[in-house]
């Protein structure tokens, strides 16, 4: 006998005896948002954490108002020219990651076609 | 012979129209010891042609004449519609605070998770690397030496002897203008004095002859431009006046005037900063210190005047007692300030400079009176919460570091420049430069552990905490005679230029080598690092 299990269905959620990040409730993800974001922050190193939405605006950050804004402009615009550079050099390529190192520290951005991760790290010399 | 007689009646000259003697014949003609029967003969009638005058007969040609055919040609002319279009400047819009907007959380997380991992790893070989390890990159052409760019003067300044007293450079960094006066305190209250200001970045620039001269009826012993408008300069006066001029109307420059009334100033003002008012943060306020003991803040008001807005008045008996100070003050003496300088981190707070070689620490924000029977249309308070340790004389110059919430500069006339922390009295460093007066002390915009000072052995020295703490890194010479160098300002927006002013009333703008206007890597640290060797 052949039954076709539907596949598209999700599996049923654990018990909530379970922490994890399918638990049921509005609270965890948002729990799990700042937790990670609190973990890169506190790496050795860091001077600030941002990330930015699709069209160039933050929505989270650890810095100041008027330099997350400048910061979040400027990187998403040059994070989508980096990405054409790579897509013009190679279709079949694809950004995964940008570092720009400048005298003072280092710029890392982590993109996505949602969201940008922009970390500032002021590296060890 | 016959003939021969009548050539002696007429005498034909020439062979032109010879005339017939019409005559009976030859015989004929009576002539002397001729004798003949008396008879009555007509002769002929003799005409003698002239020799020299032509028959004036007329003489017929036919011309004609024509005009040439005139060329004629048709075009026409249309005038372009035009359209009047201006360009104004605008003040820069403070940026808003922008709300962080909605998005959805759930997502995020997800993104977040597919994210953390790659981020960390950079981070931690970021931090393990050596890759970068004394690499650096040189994007501006290196320049090595210290040189004179502009030697700029005012010739009918110069003239009548007067010193560049103040210099001042405006918020684009292009103009740099200079106040003439005397220092050195002579009954000089009456001259006619200048302020001059020359365009650098203008092609044409003729360093005899300033793009903007403004005569002031009294010495202008400092001047400011303010923060935000490029052409808007405020100027003290000798005679305790605060002016404020626009030198972009060469006509009528003078916007502002403090006037002489009660609450003006009644020694010289010894200097003048632009503060911005408290809740706008695009209007500006102009500050300023004599040494007469007031500190006056003054707004612009309609039709030209600058009204006192708060006020300040130092007395002796209400300065906070430091186990330095020995003095003991009697009665309700004022203490003369000499300089101001604000912090750039806390706008409220100002290091101020005295006659009496203590700096002071004070806040806009104190709220205690001030014991003083100087007439005053606002209550005046006293405002110093803290007193260092003073130097050996009058204090000309303090300035505010703009990298280190913390730390001052204080120079004067005992030829020393003290470096303090605002958490502490005595002086973290103190070095002499010069054996006569230091004028002038200001540190460098852009590079942490620098700063510049002027002296009266007429040099302008260039300290590098990170090379040396003893001995200046750089000297300039900017006078041959040993006259003392007034004042001197850095240019925050073209970091390579410094402008000196002299005795001699010239200006002179130094291009500074690349070491001084490019931050090293850690000299942020290292200033901490300096700030924090706090002396117990």
């Amino acid at each position: 006998m052949n039954e076709w299990t539907n596949t598209d269905r999700e599996p049923d959620p654990l018990p909530s005896s379970l922490p994890g990040p399918t638990a049921p409730g509005l609270g965890e993800p948002q729990a799990e948002v700042e937790e990670t974001l609190k973990r890169i922050q506190s790496h050795k190193g860091v001077i600030g954490t941002m990330v930015v939405n699709a069209e160039g605006i933050p929505i989270r950050t650890t810095l100041d108002n008027s330099t997350t804004v400048q910061y979040a402009g400027l990187l998403h615009h040059l994070t989508m020219k980096a990405k054409s550079t790579v897509r013009d050099i190679d279709p079949q390529n694809d950004l995964t990651f940008l570092r720009i190192r400048s005298k003072k520290h280092e710029i890392m951005v982590a993109p996505d076609k949602e969201y940008l991760l922009i970390v500032i790290q002021n590296p060890c010399e | 012979t016959a003939t021969r007689a009548q050539s002696g009646l007429l005498e034909p000259a020439g062979s032109a129209g010879v005339a017939v003697l019409a005559t009976g014949g030859v015989a004929s003609s009576p002539g002397p010891g001729r004798p003949g029967p008396l008879q009555d003969e007509t002769l002929g009638v003799a005409s003698v042609p002239s020799q020299w005058r032509a028959v004036q007969g007329i003489r017929e040609e036919t011309k004609s004449c024509q005009t040439v055919s005139i060329a004629t040609a048709n075009a026409s002319a249309q005038a372009r519609n035009h359209v009047d279009a201006q360009v104004q400047t605008e003040a820069p819009v403070p940026v808003s605070v922008q709300p962080l907007s909605q998005y959805d959380v759930p997502r995020l997380a997800a993104f977040l998770r597919r994210v953390e991992a790659m981020v960390i790893r950079e981070l931690n070989k970021n931090w393990q690397s050596h890759a970068f390890d004394g690499f650096e990159v040189n994007w501006t052409e290196q320049q090595q030496m210290v040189s004179c760019l502009y030697t700029l003067g005012y010739p009918p300044a110069q003239a009548q002897g007067l010193h560049v007293t103040g210099i001042s450079w405006n918020s684009t960094g292009s103009v740099v203008a200079c106040a003439y006066g005397r220092l050195d305190h002579g009954d000089w209250s009456t001259l006619k004095s200048f302020v001059c200001a020359w365009n650098v970045d203008r092609r044409g620039l003729s360093p005899r002859q300033p793009s903007a001269v403004v005569e002031v009826p009294s010495a202008v012993l400092c001047l400011a431009f303010h923060p935000t408008q490029p052409s808007h300069v405020a100027g003290g006066l000798y005679s305790g006046e605060v002016l404020v001029w626009d030198l972009s109307r060469p006509e009528d420059p003078l916007l502002w005037r403090t006037g002489l009334t009660d609450d003006t100033h009644t020694d010289p003002v010894s200097q003048v900063v632009w503060l911005p008012e408290p809740g706008h943060s695009h209007r500006f306020q102009v500050l300023s210190v004599a040494t007469d003991g007031k500190v006056l803040l003054w707004r612009g008001v309609g039709a030209g005047q600058l009204q006192l807005t708060e006020g300040f008045a130092l007395v002796m008996q209400q300065l906070p007692r430091s186990t330095k100070l020995k003095k003991h003050p009697r009665g309700e003496t004022e203490v003369g300030a000499t300089a101001v300088a604000f912090s750039s981190f806390d706008p409220r707070l100002f290091i101020l400079g005295t006659e009496g070689g203590f700096p002071l620490k004070c806040s806009l924000a104190a709220g205690e009176a001030a014991l003083t029977r100087m007439p005053s249309s606002v209550p005046l308070r006293a405002p110093a919460q803290l007193t260092f340790s003073p130097h050996g004389g009058p204090i000309y110059a303090v300035s505010c570091s703009p990298f280190h919430r913390n730390l001052f500069l204080s120079a004067g006339t005992d030829g020393h420049v003290h470096l303090y922390s605002m958490l502490q009295a005595p002086p973290l460093i103190s070095l002499q430069l010069s054996l006569k007066y230091l004028f002038a002390v200001r540190w460098s915009p852009v590079r942490p552990l620098v700063f510049a000072a002027a002296s009266g052995e007429g040099d302008v020295q260039l300290f590098d905490l990170q090379k040396s703490s003893q001995k200046p890194t750089v000297l300039i010479k900017q006078t041959q005679d040993e006259s003392p160098v007034y004042c001197l300002e850095f240019n925050s927006q073209q970091t390579q230029l410094l402008a000196a002013g002299d005795a001699q009333g010239t200006v002179k703008v130094w291009q500074l080598s690349t070491e001084f206007t490019e931050q090293g890597p850690r000299e942020a640290e290292d200033l901490d690092r300096l700030a924090a060797e706090v002396a117990t």
